[in-house]
């Protein structure tokens, strides 16, 4: 599961404003885009809270002070196809699918340090015997008794079964610990 | 995304968008629809036009939800429109998954305990859902019903209510997380040999019914509720 990118779009011409919220909101997931006409009301709104921030190169001009800090987070609208590495950018005469290209590296050369991701791993032995626990009906509590673990390590084994699984509900739960054998029918009622 | 209008022919919109016409068929519109506007076969039907729109352009668009527009309607319109999602629930799709699970499990290998897995939860599924719907039927959709009504009696004049919207935050339907449970277990943990089109036969059906409940729960819990603790606050005062 990945984590709900913020954009910014700071942007005078709204055809462009447009067509890139579009195609953010198109081809990417996990993607939530906020517009503003001009970097006046970008800032009236008083939101730092962003990813990225989409802009044109007059405005970033115009404005150093707030872009330079976040050079990382910027990317800049240009005419030309940039030799400029240092700011990420992107053509505006390029054709659609070198755009979402572009758009493409830019995001994930940014979660250089990714997300703890553990997904579609496997369970740990420890994350398997509070599974059976949770499966057989016992509290957090009583689990974290039985295995001889604090509250709070029972909590993190739970959230990191859901993540790892996918499945959120006890009987969600139940159900994949007797598909996979953790579990036979004889040790829960169903 | 289209949204639907009033003088636009309802079947170019069902033509592209299939999986409306079990939502039409509810409201007691049947197929043969011709070239006839939305607001002529609303009039046909007796619909109110309005809220006939809303309903469909929910479903025809996720991202759209008029929730204001949605809370100028009667109460009862909406408690109607749920007890009818209710029914088509239990009647045709609850019955509809029974029927394709019930192949799917027969006619892969016999004892794949995984697929017999699947279809015990999916009964437990089904158990949680009919209660809820029971539950609708015999003592929530009367309270509501009741409430409106003594509202009415208490004041002739109609002045215009404050219903306070809620936040659109995840609100953890257990039914809709049972529902996502089921589906994921399929699509990610299925093991042993299988009969994959009726496999997807399964999915198909609870995705349908995944999106209609999601439907519903959005107006039970950002219309219905909203609109009923206003009415409860208004009455106590």
């Amino acid at each position: 599961m990945q984590r709900t990118k913020q954009i910014a779009i700071i942007l005078t011409d709204t055809l462009q404003c447009i067509g890139l919220q579009s195609m953010l909101t198109d081809y990417f997931e996990s993607v939530e885009v906020a517009v503003f006409p001009s970097f006046a009301v970008f800032m009236a709104e008083g939101n730092e809270q962003f990813d990225y921030y989409f802009t044109d190169s007059a405005t970033f001009v115009l404005n150093t002070g707030f872009f330079l800090p976040r050079k990382s987070k910027t990317v800049l609208l240009i005419q030309e196809i940039a030799d400029n590495d240092s700011i990420h950018s992107l053509s505006i005469h390029s054709s659609p699918e070198t755009i979402i290209k572009q758009l493409r590296i830019i995001f994930t050369s940014e979660s250089s340090n990714p997300l703890p991701a553990d997904t579609g791993k496997e369970l740990s032995i420890r994350e398997k015997d509070v599974l059976h626990l949770i499966v057989k009906g016992s509290t957090n509590k009583e689990i974290a008794d039985k295995l001889n673990i604090s509250l709070n390590t029972v909590l993190t084994h739970r959230k990191n079964i859901t993540t790892k699984l996918g499945i959120k509900t006890v009987s969600g739960l139940t159900y994949y610990a007797l598909m996979n054998g953790f579990l036979s029918a004889d040790d829960i009622d169903i | 995304m289209i949204l639907l209008h009033a003088n636009m022919p309802l079947s170019e919109v069902v033509e592209h968008h299939t999986s409306l016409i079990p939502v039409i068929n509810r409201f007691g519109i049947r197929l043969g629809l011709g070239d006839k506007t939305v607001e002529t076969i609303c009039k046909e039907n007796e619909l109110d036009t309005g809220f006939f729109i809303a309903v469909i352009n929910t479903f025809l668009n996720e991202d759209y939800f008029p929730e204001k527009k949605l809370q100028t309607f009667h109460t009862s319109q909406i408690i109607d429109y749920l007890t009818k999602t209710n029914v088509y629930y239990q009647r045709f799709q609850l019955a509809n998954i029974e029927r394709h699970l019930g192949s799917f499990i027969s006619m892969s290998a016999p004892g794949n305990q995984s697929l017999i897995a699947i279809g015990k939860f999916f009964n437990s599924f089904r158990d949680e859902l009919t209660a809820r719907i029971q539950n609708d039927t015999e003592n929530w959709f009367p309270y509501c019903k009741s409430l409106d009504q003594k509202l009415k009696e208490q004041e002739a004049t109609e002045t215009a209510m404050v219903v306070k919207s809620v936040s659109p935050m995840e609100m953890d339907d257990p039914i809709e997380s049972l529902l996502a449970d089921l589906k994921r277990l399929m699509i990610k943990h299925l093991s042993g040999e299988y009969e994959q089109n009726l496999c997807y036969a399964v999915i198909f059906a609870l995705s349908s019914l995944e999106k209609d409940i999601r439907q519903h729960n959005r107006i039970r819990y950002r219309i219905l509720v909203p609109m009923v603790t206003a009415i409860e606050e208004r009455l106590n005062r």
